[in-house]
């Protein structure tokens, strides 16, 4: 059994594990913090952009003017932007059987592995994760669309220009296989192999592994996977969360008595309580309106941003915003809220019963009714006329470099009276301001991330007992800003098994057993006898059959009907097809028991020697040997046939025959 | 004592001889003798005032078998009570005293078994042993024996019980009260014979037990040990000295034995015979209990010892070494030096912090007696209270896990520490007491910056920011100047205020408006503008104008304790520009009618109540009604809503008010000898020169008739209050009005003072009072129209217009005061109502006995 890892994000996998003939990618997340390299794109012109500096180098041999812009003391590409896929010269993507999704974040390569690479195989994914993940995919495509540019810059990728460029731009890895993003139409055609699975589904792969998702309490629909066979049984654990949100509570116990445990998306600000950071979000919300000021929230068109309405929806009134009109702004807004609403049977118990009362069971139906929420696909049009200031905005994308939140920020950021609160944990906000500085816009950062934390996790493995566990090798060390906690990090026994983009893991368990079945004819032919009482044996004679990897036993075929005459001579030379089957002998010869048997037949002289197998016992009067081991006798006597024969009798005493 | 009461008694006194099972509660025999014991403490003889009370005891215990347990049981503590005075010992002595303490009686008749029994006659004793012919009883009748047995009884009362008699017994033989009662004299335990056998019997039942055989004695030595601690601190020194010798071999061995349960008790003992000068074998065993035992328990004495403030230089030293001990380890600070005595631990204080109960537990002990170590002289300190700052600040930088220790393998320890809410809190309590230590207002810049840092977190638990705003106001309160810090950190603080107004949780809301009214309470200045005296919230930036908006708008909040928190902030927000009489009006008149909206509309008591205690802060520190026109204008919206409020506190403090405006209108009026204050404003001028209109303006401000609807409230601190205030009204403004002009004539004139009664509410109850609401003295009321002009309910009466000074003479108030004085269960609580009780019930059980001729169940729940 092998895991190919096509990806080092911990949060984001792409893992491939080759398990009984079947080749299985877990997730295909896309790593797109690489676009913190790129400009941003602006929705409407922007004179501060269009007018950045061209970079040349010191020494003013390297002239990228046209591709590289300098901004606040960094170097940005000025191209469309590109992501970082996960490794595809690993292993051959058109071997890939079946893909696995566990959400909707970690699908958003799909395109990218399905589409020209010879992919025939199916992915497996729960229906609000095929849904929502089309929304968010949808909503990618259209921010770069919105703003094509024409330019592609290719200059900067080459190996001696990048090595001595700036900042960032030297140290990204494989920037040739940086790619931009996809179409609509590879889009389409990569969710056309979506097959949905509902939780606890089982789904035969080929007869040699069942595979089946189970709630993990991350978000709507998210799953981790359970890959078994009769005898082996994987887990794939995937971002997960155990906190009271909107999804259906993580399901814990499938995952008892794994052989292999890989575990992937754990949160990644570990330091931060989720319900802290939303106690945060809100005050420093309140605090910014009743300055006078705009907030700016950036942030992906489904997940937290469900939660963070909610949260508002009960904070509002106590702190006196409800006059303060509340914008969602996205191409998929309208979808992503209506969504929500109608998965009813993926949404935790206290949701899916709001449904029968009936009532929406999302607060932000009530919102929108009242007009306190309002959304639109983009700033342009009907939003426009009737936007009014100051208000809260959520739009995306949260990495600033394409999308709406371009244009708040050009439009707000030289205000101090305004705020942006990043919720979103997947950038660096630090970097994804850098191309705005310098900013006048005040700054928090309160990441609401709800998976599996360090202490949570290692709860969950002591409740589970996986035999190995399997994780990106970040978590087996504290984070590189905080080196002295030691909580920070896995620490297991057996200590995990890290990796790291291109790994390739041999998981440590070997297939001792396969199922094999038996016809019932044959099962009925055979004697068996009782070696224990409840333990019966009995020896079989027949053939197997495998076939899509199911092995069954079959009756020997009787001798074809007996031939012509003229043969018969050869027939009778030749041995009989089937031999009467030889008693076969078991059980143990007792040495004590042994020596009193010889004494009785008149063998006296025994001399008993201790070997690592057994014993030796001298007859020394009969100058013989007896070896007693543990799966054979041998007796040694030279030419003493009827001696030979008295003794192999005695010990045939002492063991069954089948 | 009471007629009535002593013609009861007797009957109660038959029927508890007679059925003491047919009681009206079980309390009734404790409440009856909590009443003869006060009785007897009045100095009354119960056997003269009660004779009958010794028929009683001796029917009592001549019929034991019929008697309940518990009425044998309040029978020996009454027996005790009785023989407590030497009188009343001689006359029981005589009779009953011999069979009623004859505890081989009780166990022979079986009755012994029962705890009430025994605790009845443990306390009969204790009670009676207060002169020297009871103590010669108990001694001729050697109970010490039996005493002694109970102190391991299986009922903890009864242990407890014995244990104390028994120290009462020791302690009363080495001072028996003269024959005269007068003076009490010392009698040498070891000359005295008659009393020796009674402490050589408790000399050998502390070596038997002071050492514990199995674990399932730990119990009985604790006892044992606090009883020996209670007794050495109380003895004299024969019996000290004896019980010291005694005990000093089972004290060596117990020090030795590693019993942690046992470590404090020992240290009591310890110690009490280390103050008794017990010398220097006591020395030896407390330097061993200070330096030689497991760590976790050396902390426990070594606080111990610094709590009971002993002056031992030494042992200070040691302790405060042990103490500091945990928190060096920690936090990589060398607090103890190089060659500290505490250093020989240090390992196995590592091992303990190692473990996360253990390690909470000893990190919190060593925070919560930080003040007790700074406060040990300075040179018996191993590093300054500075330094013991810094370690305190560095703990609490490792609990937010932001910072590496600097000692070395503290990974694990880290780990115990970090984000735990119990360690937090008792670090910055140390850190609060460790502000008034000298030498420390140094490190003001550095606590500032950790409290922004712990305000600021979103980690922070709410009970954790309170005490870091507390910690906060105290290191402010104490440094007062604060030019120290920096212009930055101040700026950082208005933020994290700023969002914390905004929190989600309520409980920081709260804090956080408490923060800021203790901040404006909190003197200090900075050094560019010392000239000026400044409270700390005028040292921030923006000062008041930037946080009145803040707490304005919590005024707003939808939790009640933060409205009433705000209001209180206000107050002490505003309070100097009352003083000077600078606040700017239209935002002082916003927040009147919100005050005002919140005393009127809002649901919760705490809200309400706050808005009258800012409007009694606001008249106290308003130097003249000029001053504050809006606040005078208010008054009597103020007072009728706070009288009509449900709350009672609200309505208490409405009187409040109201007697604060009685007090500033007294003041100024002028009497021909009194000392006259300094008056400038021609207002209280005019009312001087005229009771008539002082009364008038009283009427006027609805005082009047707030002191009137809360005499005849329902509550009863609101009428008591509202009673005084209107007998001090009578009393000091009725005998000038009838001095100064001819009580008819008063009565005729126009100008004497009126107020207008209406015809419902509390106004009804006041005219039934004075007699005038079926014949009402003035039909019209002051608008001159009748009933039927204004179109009023049915039931409504026309209001009527009364004289001041002739309700106030009217209103029959010293009646009043004297039944509203009285709690309000004093009938239900008296002794003839217990006494009624008993005889009632039994009454009642007789007479369905007899009518039924079966007993009565009666289930009570």
């Amino acid at each position: 059994m092998k895991l190919y890892c096509l990806s080092g994000h911990p949060t984001l996998p792409c893992n491939v594990l080759k398990f009984k003939s079947t080749t299985i990618m877990l997730d295909c997340g896309l790593d797109t913090t690489s676009v913190l390299n790129f400009l941003p794109l602006p929705l409407v012109h922007s004179p501060r952009l269009s007018k950045l500096p061209g970079w040349v180098s010191k020494d003013g041999t390297i002239n990228l003017e046209k591709e590289l812009k300098e901004c606040a003391g960094r170097v940005f590409v000025d191209s469309q932007p590109e992501f970082c896929l996960p490794e595809r010269e690993l292993l051959d993507l058109s071997t890939i059987d079946v893909i696995l999704i566990s959400n909707y974040h970690c699908m958003m390569a799909l395109p990218y592995i399905t589409e020209h690479t010879g992919f025939t195989g199916t992915v497996y994914a729960t229906e609000p994760t095929l849904q929502i993940g089309r929304l968010l995919m949808e909503e990618l495509v259209n921010f770069m669309e919105r703003v094509p540019k024409a330019q592609s810059a290719t200059c900067w990728k080459n190996k001696e220009i990048q090595r001595l460029l700036p900042g960032s731009l030297k140290d990204a890895v494989d920037v040739w296989t940086w790619k931009r993003c996809y179409s609509l139409q590879e889009v389409n055609s990569a969710l056309s192999k979506v097959q949905l699975v509902g939780y606890s589904q089982k789904v035969e792969l080929f007869g040699a592994v069942q595979v089946s998702p189970l709630s993990s309490g991350y978000s709507l629909g998210s799953s981790n996977w359970i890959i078994q066979s009769h005898h082996e049984k994987v887990s794939y654990v995937s971002g997960s969360s155990l906190l009271t949100t909107h999804p259906q509570p993580m399901d814990q116990s499938s995952l008892k008595n794994s052989d292999v445990l890989i575990l992937t998306g754990l949160t990644q600000i570990p330091t931060a309580n989720p319900d802290g950071m939303l106690g945060e979000f809100c005050s420093n919300l309140a605090m910014t309106i009743r300055a006078g000021g705009n907030v700016l929230v950036p942030c992906y068109s489904s997940g937290v941003i469900y939660d963070l309405l909610e949260c508002l929806y009960q904070f509002i009134e106590s702190a006196n915003l409800g006059t303060t009109p509340f914008y969602f702004i996205s191409p998929v807004a309208n979808s992503s809220l209506e969504f929500s609403q109608i998965f009813a049977e993926w949404l935790c118990h206290n949701k899916q019963t709001k449904v029968y009362l009936p009532e929406p069971p999302f607060p932000h139906a009530e919102l929108i009714q009242t007009n306190k929420l309002k959304h639109y696909p983009s700033i342009h049009g009907d939003f426009s006329s009737e936007f009014r200031q100051p208000c809260v905005v959520f739009t995306g994308h949260p990495s600033l470099r394409f999308g709406d939140v371009v244009h708040f920020m050009e439009l707000w950021g030289k205000s101090s009276l305004n705020t942006i609160i990043f919720t979103e944990p997947d950038f660096s906000y630090l970097d994804a301001l850098a191309p705005y500085q310098p900013l006048s816009m005040k700054c928090v950062y309160c990441p609401i991330d709800t998976r599996l934390n360090f202490h949570q996790v290692s709860k969950l493995l002591k409740e589970v007992q996986p035999l190995h566990v399997v994780c990106p090798e970040q978590y087996t060390q504290p984070p590189v800003s905080q080196s002295h906690r030691s909580d920070l990090m896995l620490e297991l026994q057996p200590p995990p098994m890290p990796y790291r983009r291109c790994s390739v893991l041999n998981l440590p368990f070997r297939r001792r057993y396969e199922r094999v079945y038996i016809l019932p004819e044959l099962a009925n032919s055979l004697v068996p006898s009782e070696v224990k009482p409840g333990i019966s044996v009995a020896t079989v004679s027949a053939v197997l059959h495998s076939k899509d990897n199911k092995h069954t036993l079959q009756s020997v075929p009787k001798p074809p009907p007996a031939p012509s005459s003229k043969k018969r001579k050869r027939m009778i030379e030749e041995p009989p097809v089937v031999l009467a089957p030889k008693s076969l002998l078991s059980g143990a010869v007792p040495l004590e028991g042994f020596l009193a048997t010889l004494q009785k037949h008149g063998i006296t002289e025994v001399k008993v020697e201790e070997t690592p197998d057994g014993h030796i016992l001298h007859l020394q009067a009969q100058d013989t040997l007896i070896q007693l081991e543990e799966d054979g006798t041998h007796i040694l006597c030279d030419n003493n046939e009827p001696l030979r024969t008295t003794l192999r009798d005695l010990v045939l005493r002492f063991l069954q025959k089948l | 004592m009471d007629r009535e009461c002593v013609s009861a008694l007797p009957r109660v006194c038959e029927v508890l001889a007679a059925s003491g099972g047919s009681l009206p509660d079980d309390t009734s025999l404790e409440k009856l003798l909590d009443w003869f014991t006060e009785l007897s403490e009045a100095g009354v003889s119960l056997l003269e005032a009660c004779p009958c009370l010794l028929g009683f005891v001796s029917a009592v215990v001549s019929n034991d078998a019929a008697s309940e347990p518990s009425v044998l049981s309040f029978t020996l503590k009454l027996t005790g009570l009785l023989a407590a005075s030497e009188d009343g010992f001689k006359v029981l002595q005589d009779s009953v005293l011999d069979r009623v303490f004859d505890f081989r009686h009780w166990q022979a008749a079986g009755l012994w078994e029962d705890p009430c029994i025994r605790i009845g006659w443990i306390q009969g004793l204790r009670t009676m042993l207060q002169h020297s012919q009871a103590l010669d009883f108990f001694v001729q009748a050697d109970f010490t024996e039996p005493l002694l047995q109970l102190q391991t009884d299986t009922s903890l009362f009864v242990a407890s019980a014995a244990s104390q008699t028994l120290a009462h017994v020791l302690l009363l033989c080495q001072s028996v009260p003269s024959p005269e009662g007068r003076h009490r004299e010392t009698i040498p335990v070891e000359t005295d014979g008659k009393y020796s056998a009674v402490v050589a019997g408790f000399c050998d039942y502390l070596k038997k037990s002071l050492v514990p055989k199995e674990a399932s004695q730990l119990h009985g030595s604790q006892q044992v040990l606090k009883l020996l601690a209670k007794l050495l601190t109380r003895a004299g020194p024969p019996l000290r000295d004896r019980l010291l010798l005694t005990v000093s071999d089972p004290l060596e061995e117990l020090v030795t034995t590693n019993y942690s349960q046992l470590t404090l008790p020992l240290m009591d003992v310890i110690l009490a015979a280390h103050s008794c000068g017990g010398g220097e074998r006591v020395a030896r065993l407390l330097s061993v209990m200070l330096s030689a035992r497991n760590p976790a328990d050396l902390v426990h004495a070594a606080a111990a010892f610094l709590r009971s403030s002993h002056p031992d230089p030494d042992n200070r030293a040691r302790s405060a070494g042990v103490l500091l001990l945990p928190l060096d380890v920690i936090t990589g600070l060398a607090l103890l030096g190089a060659d500290s005595s505490a250093d020989q631990h240090r390992s196995s204080v590592m091992e303990q912090l190692r473990r996360k109960t253990s390690c909470v537990s000893m990190i919190c002990i060593s925070l919560t007696n930080v003040p007790q170590v700074t406060s040990t002289a300075p040179d018996c300190l191993p590093c300054s209270p500075a330094e013991i700052v810094s370690a305190v600040l560095s703990v609490l930088r490792l609990c937010s896990g932001d910072s590496p220790s600097s000692s070395p393998g503290c990974a694990e320890v880290l780990r115990n520490v970090t984000g735990s809410g119990r360690v937090q809190k008792c670090a910055l309590d140390a850190l609060s007491a460790l502000s008034s230590s000298s030498g420390v207002k140094v490190l003001l810049v550095e606590v500032f910056t950790l409290l922004i840092q712990y305000l600021n977190s979103p980690a922070s638990d709410p009970s954790v920011i309170q005490k870091s705003y507390q910690v906060l106001v105290k290191w402010v309160d104490v440094c007062a100047d604060l030019s120290d810090v920096t212009e930055q950190l101040r700026e950082d603080l208005v933020q994290v205020v700023r969002k914390r107004v905004c929190d989600v949780r309520w409980e920081v809301r709260d804090s956080t408006v408490e923060f800021l009214g203790h901040l404006a309470a909190a003197p200090a200045s900075l050094a560019s503008d010392k000239e000026k005296a400044r409270n700390a919230l005028e040292c921030l930036p923006g000062g008041r104008c930037a946080t009145v908006p803040l707490l304005q708008e919590a005024l707003q909040d939808p939790e009640g304790y933060v409205r009433a928190s705000s209001v209180s902030a206000l107050a002490l927000t505003l309070a100097p520009s009352w003083q000077q009489g600078a606040a700017p009006p239209q935002q002082e008149a916003e927040i009147v009618t919100r005050l005002l909206e919140i005393l009127s509309q809002d649901t919760q008591g705490f809200s309400r109540r706050a808005v009258i205690r800012f409007f009694v802060a606001w008249i106290s520190s308003c130097s003249s009604p000029s001053s504050c026109s809006l606040l005078t204008q208010s008054i009597p919206s103020i007072l009728s809503r706070g009288s009509a409020d449900l709350d009672w506190e609200v309505k208490v403090h409405t009187l409040e008010l109201a007697e604060l405006l009685l007090d500033r209108a007294s003041e100024s009026r002028r009497h021909p000898y009194a000392v006259t204050p300094d008056r400038t404003s021609t207002h209280a001028r005019a009312v001087e020169s005229d009771p008539v209109s002082m009364l008038n303006s009283l009427v006027d401000q609805g005082v009047f008739s707030a002191l009137l609807s809360g005499l005849v409230d329902c509550d009863r601190p609101v009428g008591l209050k509202a009673c005084q205030l209107l007998i001090r009204l009578r009393d000091t403004v009725c005998p000038l009005l009838l001095g100064d002009q001819d009580v008819s004539d008063a009565l005729v004139s126009g100008s004497r003072a009126s107020c207008e009664l209406p015809g419902c509410g509390w106004a009804r109850e006041v005219r039934r009072i004075l007699g005038t609401a079926t014949a009402p003295r003035n039909v019209h009321g002051a608008d001159g129209l009748g009933p039927e002009d204004r179109g009023e309910e049915e039931e409504e009466e026309p209001a009527v217009r009364v004289g001041v000074c002739d309700a106030l003479r009217r209103l029959r108030l010293d009646e009043r005061l004297a039944v509203l004085a009285q709690s309000s269960d004093h009938v239900h609580n008296s002794p003839l109502s217990l006494l009624q009780d008993i005889l009632t019930v039994s009454r009642t059980k007789t007479h369905l006995d007899s009518q039924l001729g079966q007993e009565v169940i009666v289930d009570c729940y």
